[in-house]
């Protein structure tokens, strides 16, 4: 713990914005979040992902937006020329942008296409637009360099990278891991799309965020206390 | 090889490469031979010549034979056999995956108390001696329609005979059911609907039921004894199958010791004995003689499961109640062996009819204890006849009968036993010991009717039982062996051969990775860092190779391919995002001109490549278990032909003019660009011709005009390609210095071709351009000839992916790893492969398409041509890689750009050669692993082995494409040197003789 607040002062110094003690409530808060959808649509609802996936999807991203929207809209990139609202615009514009890059990509790794299962792929997307591009686009807005550097390169430098990258990586691969078992004859309700897949994204993001805690403390503590030397 | 004179590496690598191929042709032979032993088998059905010797050579006229009336068939049987047929009718009833320790007992032992109290019936008519039971050991795979196809004609299909008519699942070979019909036998069918499968139109009546749901055991039987009171009352006819499949069904829900098993084996006991009591019984004179033989196909194991060649699953049963004789005691009607392919020599000889030609089987010598001697000795005699005219086909030398062997000489037979010299000369031995003591036993009757003879005769029936006992287990050793001895060292070549692959490619990437280094940093200790897309190239290989073990995996295989591809395609979309690469070989001045370009072109050109291939991938559901699921080309197949036939038009269109712009894109005023483009317009005509003739005439496609269009089509397209090869390296202009910058201008405007105009070797990736468009279309034109017609679209789909792959790497410059760039073609066309619809089963080769354009019926050139449709998309980007060659710029690793032949081959020709060769020798050699560790599971030979010929079919199929980019690399570069060298002469001459 010494050597974490050792690291807060360092940054504070720098007048960068986020503290890994910041970015620890961001994350419990989400994953709050996540929890309590589960929960309702469990013991309110009762429906699961596997009963009723897209009523089940509805539920999570409509609990989720909000949080995520509105946490990630504090962390905003140079806090003085862009306003809480601009930010929280930023990300409310990003979800459906979001949500059609991961159809797209869903879509083209294999997704079924058809109206029976639009309603689904919609939803699902939605969830992992929240998950990938909804942070990054509150945060860093329209920035070409810092998506680029976040995604194409993954490469995160300061502790805000790590929370924004990191769960996003592992919603992704998740996902891609959850659509494994799907072509199999095993006849099992969940391997329907997109159940299993939303099982993998959870199960990835939160993979994630345990790991963006992890590099926090390792990597992103030592550079930035290198940074403040 | 013009490369091996040149350069040590080039030469050591080519050399190495070679010898790795070989050794892999070597062991796949081996493992093949081992694996799918392919024993002759004859051809053609029993008739009345099995009643002579096969050592006699008089032969009557057959169509006299065929020409005869069932009932007249029948008659000439009996007269020749010399057997009188013990019974009319005959009830087979099959009790699926029942194993005979139920009903038997295993060992010495009887069966347990549960299993007597379940069948009491049964176990009465054992013990008062009316019923005789058998062991009958069934071969691997124990699954029911390769028994079934056993008991009926005695022979034990290899794979391979399953492979090659899969046209039909019914079964063609000689059988008993086949020889029933040929004596004018009704038959009537109630169970399992495999039967209607294999016999399709044989019955009289049938009821099939399905054995897909395996959780149902009630329904799958009722529906065969609901129908049982009426049909054994009903006397028309003469063979009742009941084929019960419900306690297979127990054995898979809760093994052998299922509380289901015994109500359902009293179930089976009570319809024994509604048989028994009905029909056997009564035996009047006037009433039907009728045996029931009761079988199961296979044994289960403990859990219920077969396929394997345990003990459990291979104990089948075999039955016989009502045979005239009285069986002494409990034991002797009990303790018998058998094979499972006994059955069928049995019930041929005790019905009279010609036993079936591929017969393995011995016939079970107690059936046929009510019999008269000589009858008895007749059987014997007919079986080993039978039998040594199989072996004669599988030992050619067997009859010839010029063995130094006296016959009955048993000193003789024993010591060639003990020698173990020739196979042959011990069958003929045998066989003639036999024959000789039959005929003097038939003599020695012929004088005096005493009883003297019964010691002759028991050694005659032993000569007998020992020559059909050798020959039978000699010929199912021969059609089920694995002999390990040739599948060790097959596997361990192909091992050796993949590793010696791998080791020079590996060793190939290093030099080019140093050489690189060198070029752009100009030192060589720069440690090797590995990209995401490497890293994944290496994962999706080793991911392909872990499916392989799992039977779902590989049933669902397109799925995989596509996933995969897409996956390594979005990382080089992530890839291409990244900030715009200087591509450290474009000189300078193309670098600040095209760097915006590139950017975009190569992010789109992906996002193209990923559409199409979503395209492909929708196209066809494919696999097994998702095919009724909707698709694109059962859309379009049910809306309306027409459409389909636009869309093929389009297609040809499409694909002649982007190779007419690709051409253009040249610049070159060459008469044989000129050409080409001509005659591929022209093809592309024929084949519209072709697509519109076919529609006209939907049902004779193989008519006379559409078969000559069809052949014009091919002779043209020959000697395109031949004309090109062979011209273009010759007569397109070679560069040199002076004429760079006079065609630069050019190629910076074109958006396809990317060939740097300050490249030393322009004149050689033109030609190489030009030869590869040449390849690649004229092939895509071939599909869209040959192909079913839904199948255009994802033709032209493989044209534009290829297109767009090729963009994306040329625009990158070193960037990439080359071996990256060819893996990722050859995973495309692996993905494109199920793209155009097939699968792993052997049910999706286009048969029909094997016969368009070929007016003769030659096996040999339809199977060529099958294999062309079948395997068309991964020989496809084979092919392309020649584009690929001329569009990647590598010369920039030569050490001088008058660097020799060798080092120019290596740095051209060395990855798109080698990737191929090594990624599918790795998966050949995986698979055949995995094959053998499942030579025992369940779907060795429904998923396994179907598998196999595929993978092998694409191994032959790297070959191809892999020796013709070869080929044409060496001879175009040898040309270019040539010329070079010519052309510097001449300057030399020329500038002495100013000197002078």
């Amino acid at each position: 713990m010494g050597k974490k607040t050792e690291t807060n002062r360092s940054y504070r110094d720098r007048n960068a914005s986020v503290t890994v003690s910041v970015s620890f409530m961001v994350h419990l808060i989400c994953v709050l979040g996540l929890a309590i959808a589960f929960w309702v649509a469990q013991n309110v609802y009762s429906i699961n992902l596997v009963s009723d996936p897209t009523q089940t999807l509805i539920l999570l991203w409509v609990v989720e937006s909000p949080i995520v929207i509105l946490l990630y809209s504090l962390l905003r990139r140079n806090p003085e020329q862009c306003s809480y609202l601009k930010a929280v615009g930023r990300g409310i514009v990003g979800l459906p942008i979001g949500a059609l890059l991961m159809a797209f990509g869903a879509v083209i790794l294999g997704a079924p296409i058809g109206i029976q299962y639009l309603e689904k792929t919609v939803n699902w997307s939605l969830l992992m637009s929240l998950f990938t591009v909804v942070p990054t686009a509150c945060v860093f807005g329209s920035s070409w360099e810092d998506w680029q550097r976040l995604f194409a390169y993954t490469k995160p430098v300061e502790v805000l990278d790590y929370i924004i990258c990191v769960p996003a990586h592992g919603a992704v691969i998740g996902t891609w891991l959850g659509a494994w078992p799907m072509p199999l004859d095993w006849e099992r309700p969940w391997q329907e799309w997109p159940v299993c897949v939303s099982y993998g994204a959870v199960a990835g993001y939160l993979l994630g965020i345990l790991a963006s805690l992890a590099f926090m403390l390792v990597f992103g503590g030592r550079r930035q206390h290198l940074k403040g030397e | 090889m013009s490369s091996s004179s040149s350069s040590l590496t080039c030469a050591r690598l080519a050399t190495w490469t070679i010898v790795a191929v070989l050794l892999q042709i070597l062991g796949l032979l081996l493992f093949v031979l081992g694996f799918f032993p392919v024993k002759p088998a004859l051809s053609g059905v029993s008739g009345p010549e099995s009643y002579r010797s096969p050592m006699s050579n008089s032969m009557e006229d057959h169509e006299h034979i065929n020409q005869l009336s069932p009932y007249q068939r029948r008659s000439l049987y009996k007269e020749m056999s010399e057997i009188p047929p013990s019974f009319d009718r005959l009830i087979l009833m099959v009790v699926d995956g029942l194993p005979a320790e139920f009903v038997l007992g295993k060992g010495d032992q009887p069966p347990t108390k549960a299993m007597m109290d379940a069948m009491p019936y049964t176990q009465s008519l054992l013990s008062h001696g009316t019923a005789i039971g058998y062991h009958a050991k069934a071969a691997p795979p124990t699954v029911t329609m390769p028994r079934l196809k056993a008991m009926v004609s005695g022979a034990i299909g290899g794979f391979l005979d399953v492979a090659f008519n899969f046209n039909t699942q019914a079964f063609l070979d000689d059988n008993l059911l086949g020889q029933f019909l040929n004596i004018g036998w009704k038959m009537v069918m109630l169970g399992d609907e495999t039967w209607i499968k294999l016999f399709p139109g044989l019955f009289t009546r049938h009821d099939g039921v399905s054995s897909f749901y395996v959780k149902d055991t009630i329904e799958v039987d009722h529906n065969v004894s609901r129908h049982l009171g009426a049909e054994l009352v009903a006397n028309d006819w003469n063979l009742l199958i009941l084929h019960y499949l419900g306690l297979d069904h127990v054995g898979h829900i809760g093994g052998r010791s299922s509380i289901l098993m015994i109500p359902k084996l009293k179930e089976m006991d009570e319809v024994i004995k509604t048989i028994h009591m009905s029909s056997v019984l009564p035996q009047d004179p006037s009433h039907e003689r009728t045996l029931l033989v009761v079988l199961s196909d296979h044994g289960m194991t403990e859990n219920g499961n077969h396929g394997g060649s345990s003990y459990e699953e291979t104990d089948s049963l075999a039955l016989f109640i009502g045979l005239g004789s009285k069986i002494p005691d409990y034991a002797s009607a009990t303790r018998n062996a058998a094979f499972q392919v006994d059955i069928a020599p049995t019930l041929a000889l005790l019905f009279g009819v010609p036993i079936p030609k591929n017969n393995i089987g011995v016939l079970m010598g107690e059936t046929f204890d009510s019999l008269t001697d000589d009858q008895r000795l007749r059987a014997l005699e007919l079986n080993s006849w039978q039998l040594l005219r199989l072996l004669q086909a599988q030992l050619p030398g067997l009859l010839c009968g010029n063995f130094p062997c006296n016959g009955f000489n048993d000193a003789q037979c024993s010591e060639i036993d003990a020698h173990r010299v020739n196979i042959e000369k011990k069958f003929y031995c045998l066989f003639s010991k036999a024959a000789t003591l039959h005929r003097s036993w038939v003599s020695q009757e012929g004088r005096s009717f005493c009883s003297t003879n019964t010691d002759d005769f028991r050694r005659t029936v032993a000569a007998y039982n020992e020559f059909l006992r050798t020959a039978n287990e000699w010929l199912s050793r021969r059609a089920t062996d694995k002999p390990p001895e040739l599948l060790a060292p097959g596997i361990a070549t192909m091992v050796v051969s993949c590793v010696t692959l791998l080791s020079i490619l590996f060793r190939l990437c290093k030099e080019v990775y140093l050489r690189e280094k060198q070029h752009l940093f100009g030192s060589d200790n720069c440690k090797y860092k590995w990209h995401l897309d490497e890293v994944f190239a290496l994962v999706v290989i080793v991911i392909l190779v872990f499916s392989m073990g799992s039977s779902s995996m590989v049933e669902e295989e397109q799925y995989i391919w596509h996933f995969l591809t897409s996956t390594l395609y979005l990382i080089f979309l992530r890839k291409a995002i990244q900030s715009p690469s200087a591509g450290a070989t474009s000189s300078l001045l193309n670098v600040i001109k095209r760097q915006k370009f590139s950017y975009n072109s190569r992010a789109c050109s992906i996002i193209f490549v990923l559409i199409c291939g979503r395209v492909l991938r929708g196209w066809h559901q494919g696999g097994v278990n998702w095919v009724h699921l909707p698709d694109i080309s059962k859309w379009l197949e049910q809306i309306d032909a027409r459409i389909i036939k636009s869309i093929q038009i389009v297609s040809v269109f499409c694909v002649i003019s982007l190779s007419s712009l690709a051409l253009y894109l040249l610049k070159l005023k060459s008469r044989v660009v000129l050409v080409v483009q001509l005659s591929l317009f022209l093809s592309g005509l024929l084949v519209v011709m072709h697509i519109m003739e076919y529609h006209g005439q939907t049902f004779a496609p193989s008519n006379y005009s559409s078969t000559l269009i069809a052949q014009i089509f091919y002779a043209i397209l020959g000697s395109t390609v031949m004309l090109t090869v062979l011209q273009a390296p010759w007569v397109l202009p070679i560069s040199d210095g002076e004429t760079h910058v006079n065609t630069e201008s050019h190629s910076v405007t074109s958006f396809s071709i990317n060939i740097q105009m300050n490249s030393p070797l322009l004149a050689l990736r033109y030609s190489l351009y030009l030869i590869g468009w040449t390849y690649t279309v004229c092939w895509c034109l071939l599909q869209l000839l040959l192909q079913q017609p839904i199948n255009a679209m994802p033709v032209l789909l493989l044209f534009f992916q290829i297109l767009g792959t090729i963009l994306y790497f040329s625009v990158g410059g070193t960037h990439d790893k080359q071996w990256v760039e060819v893996a990722a073609l050859y995973f495309l066309g692996m993905a494109g492969h199920f793209g155009l619809g097939n699968s792993n089963t052997l049910a999706t080769i286009d048969v029909a398409g094997a016969f368009i354009g070929i007016s003769s019926h030659s096996t040999l050139l339809a199977g060529v041509v099958m294999f062309m449709i079948t395997l068309a998309s991964p020989l496809l980007f084979l092919l392309s890689m020649v584009i690929y060659i001329s569009m990647k710029d590598a010369s920039y690793l030569l050490f001088s750009h008058n660097g020799n032949i060798g080092h120019l081959l290596q740095m051209m020709i060395g990855f798109p050669c080698l990737v191929p060769l090594a990624l599918n020798s790795v998966m050949l050699t995986a698979f055949t692993i995995v094959l053998v560790l499942m030579r025992n599971h369940l779907f060795v030979w429904s998923v396994f082995s179907p598998k196999y010929l595929y993978v092998c079919a694409t191994t032959v199929c790297v070959y191809v494409g892999v020796l013709v980019v070869a080929l044409t690399g060496i001879y175009t570069s040898s040309v270019f040197f040539f010329r070079k060298r010519m052309l510097s002469s001449m300057e030399n001459g020329t500038s002495t003789k100013l000197k002078q």
